[in-house]
């Protein structure tokens, strides 16, 4: 067995940092005394007070998706730096650590999916609960068939202005914010019309049924993607707002930010 | 001999005075009415949730110290309560001699000193719950100073307690009442003049949010600010420009009214 643990060894030889994904309260009390570096905890929440800590607004089921969250916000945090060799301890299966991956921080990391939430112009909660809202459509669909929707968050006044109504607005004069309970229902229903939902900073659902009419000029996004994802990727560039649509025909969520694809969910693994 | 007992007690017997008989019985009657009372108060208040709603007072704390509940010692004095009044109502069946004006007078004063006692029980359990809620809520609030606040709230629930209580025993309680009075109205004036852009501006809210004269994604002019209309919310609208973002109070908004651009 001498070559198993060789194998794990070379994992952790002269690693800078640890990074912890799946934190229990021994394993960080383990670590934290065994030398003055206390490791970098990534988490939805933190329950024993890490002294450094990522939070986490999803629970990405694609450990690479969460491994490059984690280390985006521990470089944006200044826990690691650019050239640190750092291991991370995950769960890819259940709920208990079992993955042990070495990692090189560069900034090819950076794919932006840290800035996404933390510092888009809407706050990191209303973010997460309109994936949430996309993610919970996308499982679900409309009456059991699959439905599309644009959703753009944030700065919502340019976007208004970069918009027309395609026919009368449902949220006039409501004050229903996403988050609240009864709006993934009235979501879904709503998803039937054609057009995007407008989302404020604050997360106060402006309209629906609105036409987006940015220029499409500069968009990269990959091909392949429909008129929807196009509108989405163009409203991003032209205002700071972020878009997540749902698919239609593949059921994907994606998220766009300055007009380019920053993250792409699977509702299914949710 | 058996005869002579036989006739002694016969003799005590018939000495003894129907009403005293009576007194008795209704002594006897009382207590037990006294009990279950007792009993009745202390279920009461545990169906209710009393326990859970007091736990981590500091009188919890210090009952808790001496073996007991504070709903053993409400029922206690409820049951104690009781019984005095069942004796004086037995002294009073028994015959005018022991129901002298003296103690006519106790037996009005001390049903007051019980109801005072329970009041202050009240207080105390009710301002360590109030201490201890209001701390939970400022827990959020990273600053120490508001440490003060719980506190304060605190001694204030106290001091009314107490004063509610002097007054139940027939203490002259004028100079306090007035002393409550002018802290009232200190609280009152200092909130009014510390809060009073915040409540203007929120009143002016209700109406913005209410009747939405402008709504996001509007051009508007507020005080020669002018910009997009980007949040609406009970204190502040955000109006936002090419390059500066506007935080306004909405007093302001209602004060020097809008401007709504047309393009």
């Amino acid at each position: 067995m001498g070559s198993l643990s060789d194998l794990s060894e070379a994992l952790v030889a002269d690693i800078d940092g640890l990074v912890l994904f799946s934190p229990s309260s021994g394993h960080h009390q383990q670590f934290g005394s065994l030398d003055d570096d206390t490791p970098v905890v990534v988490a939805t929440e933190n329950p024993f007070d890490a002294e450094r800590f990522v939070e986490l607004p999803l629970e990405f089921d694609d450990v690479q998706d969460r491994i490059r969250y984690g280390l985006e916000g521990a470089m944006e945090h200044g826990f690691v730096e650019e050239g640190d060799v750092v291991a991370c301890s995950a769960a890819t299966f259940g709920d208990n650590p079992d993955t042990l991956v070495r990692v090189r921080v560069d900034e090819g990391m950076r794919s932006g999916v840290y800035a996404l939430f933390a510092e888009s112009r809407a706050d990191p909660s209303v973010i997460r609960d309109v994936f949430e809202v996309a993610i919970e459509l996308g499982k679900k669909g409309q009456k059991g068939k699959p439905v599309g929707a644009l959703f753009t968050v944030g700065d919502a006044g340019k976007v208004m202005n970069k918009s027309r109504p395609l026919s009368y607005n449902p949220f006039e004069k409501s004050h229903v914010h996403v988050g609240d309970p009864i709006v993934n229902v009235m979501l879904k229903e709503f998803s039937r019309l054609d057009g995007a939902f407008v989302i404020s900073d604050s997360g106060k659902i402006v309209s629906a049924y609105r036409y987006l009419e940015p220029s499409a000029e500069g968009v990269d996004i990959p091909k392949g993607l429909g008129a929807r994802h196009m509108a989405g990727g163009a409203i991003t560039r032209d205002t700071n707002a972020t878009a997540i649509v749902l698919s239609e025909s593949d059921g994907l969520v994606r998220a766009f930010k300055g007009g380019g694809l920053i993250l792409e969910l699977d509702p299914e693994d949710y | 001999m058996y005869q002579f007992t036989a006739d002694a007690v016969r003799r005590v017997l018939t000495g003894v005075s129907t009403r005293l008989w009576l007194a008795g019985a209704v002594f006897v009657a009382g207590v037990v009415v006294a009990v279950s009372v007792g009993r009745l108060t202390a279920g009461a208040l545990r169906r209710l949730g009393a326990p859970e709603a007091i736990e981590g007072t500091a009188f919890d704390r210090t009952t808790r110290r001496f073996d007991t509940t504070a709903v053993g010692i409400v029922s206690r004095i409820v049951t104690y309560g009781s019984v005095v009044v069942a004796g004086f109502a037995a002294l009073s069946v028994a015959g005018t001699r022991a129901a002298t004006q003296f103690w006519t007078r106790v037996a009005e004063f001390l049903p007051s000193v019980f109801v005072a006692l329970l009041i202050l029980l009240v207080g105390l359990i009710v301002g360590d719950k109030i201490e201890l809620v209001v701390a939970e809520r400022l827990k959020g609030v990273k600053l120490p100073q508001t440490g003060i606040i719980p506190t304060a709230i605190k001694y204030s629930v106290f001091y009314v307690a107490v004063l509610v209580a002097l007054s139940q025993v027939g203490v002259q309680t004028l100079s306090l009442v007035v002393l409550l009075a002018a802290y009232v109205v200190a609280v009152v004036v200092v909130s009014v003049v510390a809060f009073h852009t915040l409540l203007t501006s929120a009143a002016a809210g209700v109406y913005l949010l209410l009747n939405q004269p402008y709504v996001i994604g509007d051009q508007v002019r507020i005080a020669g600010h002018r910009g997009i209309v980007q949040e609406v919310d009970l204190l502040v609208t955000h109006v936002e420009s090419d390059d500066e973002e506007y935080i306004l109070p909405n007093a302001l908004v209602f004060r020097e009214g809008v401007v709504r651009v047309r393009t």
